[in-house]
C-alpha cells in the first residue's frame, strides 16, 4: 500500500518536473484555445436564444424549433397538465416509468440515482490504478459505454414518451363505458378523470402511461373499497400514506364524488 | 535638452502608471498572484480537450450576468411571476435575448459539464493527487442540476408547476428525509407563493453562492495541481522515464530499476 503510495508521489514529482522543464506558458498558449472556446460557447448560446424567438414567432400556431416562449400561466384548480422536467431530467423522468408500484418505486425515485451518485463522488477511491491509458483501463470503458447508452436512451424514451392529452381521452369514454360495464352514473366521473389528466400518471383500458409507478385503474373499484374512500384518497393521497400523487382537493366536492363514483364502479374487463 | 525633458517626463508618466499597481501589489501580490495564474507552465501538450472546463465557467458566467439582468425584471409572487416574463419576453428592449440566453445557457452549461467530466475519466485526471478536484466536481454538477430543477419553476406556467410538484412530491418518498425535504422546498401544505420565494432564493442566492465558491475552490487546485496531459501523448508530462517503447532518455531522470510500460 505504501509502495504504491509512493510510486503515486514520485509519478507526481516527475509530473511537476517535466512541466517546468518542457511545459509552455499558459499565457497566450493554453489562453488561446480557452478564449476561442469561450467565444464558441457564448455564440452558440446567442444563437439557441435567436433561433428560439425567431422560430417561435414565425407562425402562432406551431411551438418553433425550441418549443413556445412561455406555456400557458400555473393554475392549481386546472389539472389538465402534462408534468414535464427540462431535458436533462429526461433520464430520471423515464427511471421512474420503469418501476411499478409501490414495491420497487422507491428504487427509481431515490435508490438507483442515489448508488449512482455514491459511486461517481468515490471514483477517485474505486479506480487506485496509475494506469491512465484508455486501452488498459478495459473496466473503466465498458462502465462509461453503458454510462453513455443508458443515458442517452432513457433521455430518448424519455423525450418520445407520449403523454395522454385530456380530449384525447374524453374520446375513449364511451370505449370505458362499453368494456368496463360502467352504470350511467359514472359517466360524469369518468369525462373528469380523463379531463385532469389522471391518465399523465395512470393506465385505464390500456390508455395513458404508468408514471412514477402509479397503478392501473381499469379495475380499482374491485375491491369495493366505496366512494367515500375513493373521494377521500384523491382529494389527499398523502392521509393514505401516498406523497407521491399531488393533492387533487383543488376540484372541489362534487367532482371529486363523481370521479370516485367512477373509480368505485371500475370493476375490470369482462 | 529637449530630449532630456521628453524622457524625464515619460518616466514620471511611467511611475504615476505604476505607482497604483505598486501599491496594490505590495499590500495584496494580486498581481503576483495574476502573473503567477498566466504564466504558470501547463504540459506541452494541452490542447482542445482541456478547454471544456473554462467553456463550462463561461456558461456558468452568461448565466450569472443574464440572470442578474432578468432578476432586475422578475417578481417571484404567484400573482405577478407569469406577467413579468411576459413582459420580459414581449415588451422589454432585447428582453427576449437575455431570458433566451438564459434559457438555453443553462442546457448549455449542463452538457458542458457532463462533457468536461466524461474528459477528465477518460484521461483518467481524477487519479492521485487530483481527488480532492473530482469530488468538488461533482459537488458542482449536482447543484448545477438543483439550479435547473429550481429555476424551471419560476417562469409559473402549467409545465413547469406541475413538473414542481411531481418533483416535490419525488423528493417526499426518500426514507426519514423525505417529509422533511418536502416542507423545506414547498414552505406550506401545496406550491404557492412560500414555495415560489424558496426557490427563486435557492435559485439566485444560495445555489450560485455556493457554485461560484466552489468554482474558485476548484480552479485553485487546478493551478496548484497542474492539468493531466492527454494519456495518449507519447510526451505525456510525467511519464514513466525508460519505457521499451519510448528511448528518449532524458538526462539525470532515468531510474533504471523502474519496470518498463507501467503507467504514464
Amino acid at each position: 500500500m505504501s509502495r504504491r503510495l509512493d510510486e503515486r508521489r514520485s509519478a507526481h514529482q516527475r509530473y511537476k518536473q517535466d512541466v517546468d522543464e518542457r511545459g509552455k506558458p499558459f499565457y497566450p498558449f493554453a489562453m488561446f484555445h480557452d478564449t476561442v472556446m469561450s467565444l464558441v460557447v457564448v455564440s452558440v448560446i446567442t444563437a439557441l436564444a435567436v433561433i428560439w424567438k425567431v422560430t417561435a414567432n414565425e407562425e402562432p400556431d406551431s411551438s418553433g424549433w425550441l418549443g413556445v416562449l412561455y406555456g400557458e400561466e400555473a393554475d392549481s384548480g386546472t389539472t389538465n397538465f402534462i408534468p414535464r422536467p427540462d431535458w436533462y431530467f429526461y433520464f430520471l423522468f423515464y427511471l421512474l416509468r420503469i418501476f411499478k408500484w409501490p414495491e420497487s418505486v422507491i428504487l427509481g425515485t431515490i435508490g438507483i440515482p442515489t448508488i449512482l451518485l455514491i459511486l461517481l463522488f468515490a471514483l477517485p477511491f474505486i479506480d487506485l490504478r496509475r494506469e491512465r491509458r484508455l486501452l488498459r483501463r478495459p473496466v473503466a470503458i465498458v462502465a462509461a459505454i453503458l454510462v453513455v447508452l443508458s443515458m442517452g436512451v432513457l433521455t430518448y424514451k424519455g423525450a418520445t414518451a407520449r403523454e395522454s392529452l385530456g380530449t384525447e381521452a374524453l374520446a375513449a369514454v364511451p370505449e370505458w363505458i362499453e368494456k368496463n360495464n360502467l352504470p350511467a352514473n359514472a359517466r360524469k366521473g369518468a369525462e373528469l378523470f380523463a379531463e385532469s389528466s389522471c391518465l399523465a400518471c395512470h393506465i385505464y383500458v390500456g390508455q395513458g402511461a404508468s408514471n412514477l409507478g402509479a397503478p392501473e385503474l381499469t379495475d380499482v373499484g374491485s375491491q369495493n373499497r366505496g366512494v367515500d374512500y375513493f373521494a377521500e384518497y384523491v382529494a389527499n393521497p398523502a392521509q393514505y400514506g401516498n406523497t407521491r400523487m399531488p393533492p387533487f382537493a383543488g376540484l372541489g366536492e362534487e367532482n371529486l364524488r363523481n370521479i370516485a363514483i367512477f373509480l368505485d364502479a371500475s370493476k375490470g374487463e369482462e | 535638452m529637449a530630449a532630456a525633458r521628453k524622457s524625464a517626463r515619460r518616466a514620471q508618466v511611467e511611475r504615476l502608471i505604476t505607482y497604483p499597481i505598486d501599491w496594490i501589489e505590495e499590500r495584496s501580490g494580486l498581481f503576483g498572484g495574476l502573473k503567477y495564474f498566466l504564466f504558470r507552465k501547463v504540459p506541452g501538450d494541452t490542447g482542445w480537450f482541456h478547454t471544456l472546463g473554462s467553456a463550462t465557467l463561461t456558461a456558468f458566467i452568461v448565466q450569472a450576468v443574464t440572470g442578474v439582468i432578468l432578476a432586475m425584471y422578475y417578481k417571484p409572487d404567484p400573482d405577478k411571476a407569469y406577467e413579468s416574463i411576459r413582459f420580459i419576453t414581449d415588451d422589454l428592449t432585447l428582453g427576449w435575448l437575455v431570458r433566451g440566453m438564459h434559457r438555453w445557457g443553462a442546457s448549455v452549461f449542463i452538457i458542458l459539464m457532463f462533457f468536461h467530466m466524461a474528459r477528465v475519466f477518460l484521461f483518467g485526471a481524477y487519479k492521485y493527487p487530483r481527488e480532492l478536484n473530482w469530488i468538488l466536481g461533482v459537488l458542482l454538477l449536482v447543484l448545477g442540476m438543483l439550479e435547473g430543477f429550481t429555476g424551471y419553476l419560476l417562469p409559473w406556467d402549467q409545465t413547469s408547476y406541475w413538473a414542481t410538484v411531481v418533483g416535490i412530491n419525488l423528493n417526499g418518498t426518500a426514507p426519514f428525509l423525505g417529509p422533511f425535504l418536502v416542507n423545506l422546498l414547498q414552505g406550506g401544505a401545496e406550491i404557492g407563493s412560500e414555495t415560489l420565494t424558496r426557490f427563486y432564493a435557492l435559485h439566485m442566492l444560495v445555489l450560485p453562492g455556493a457554485i461560484a465558491g466552489l468554482i474558485g475552490l476548484h480552479l485553485y487546485l487546478v493551478i496548484r495541481l497542474g492539468v493531466s496531459s492527454p494519456p495518449w501523448s507519447p510526451d505525456a508530462a510525467g511519464a514513466d522515464r525508460a519505457e521499451p517503447d519510448r528511448p528518449t532518455v532524458r538526462k539525470g531522470l532515468t531510474q533504471p530499476g523502474r519496470r518498463g510500460g507501467y503507467a504514464r
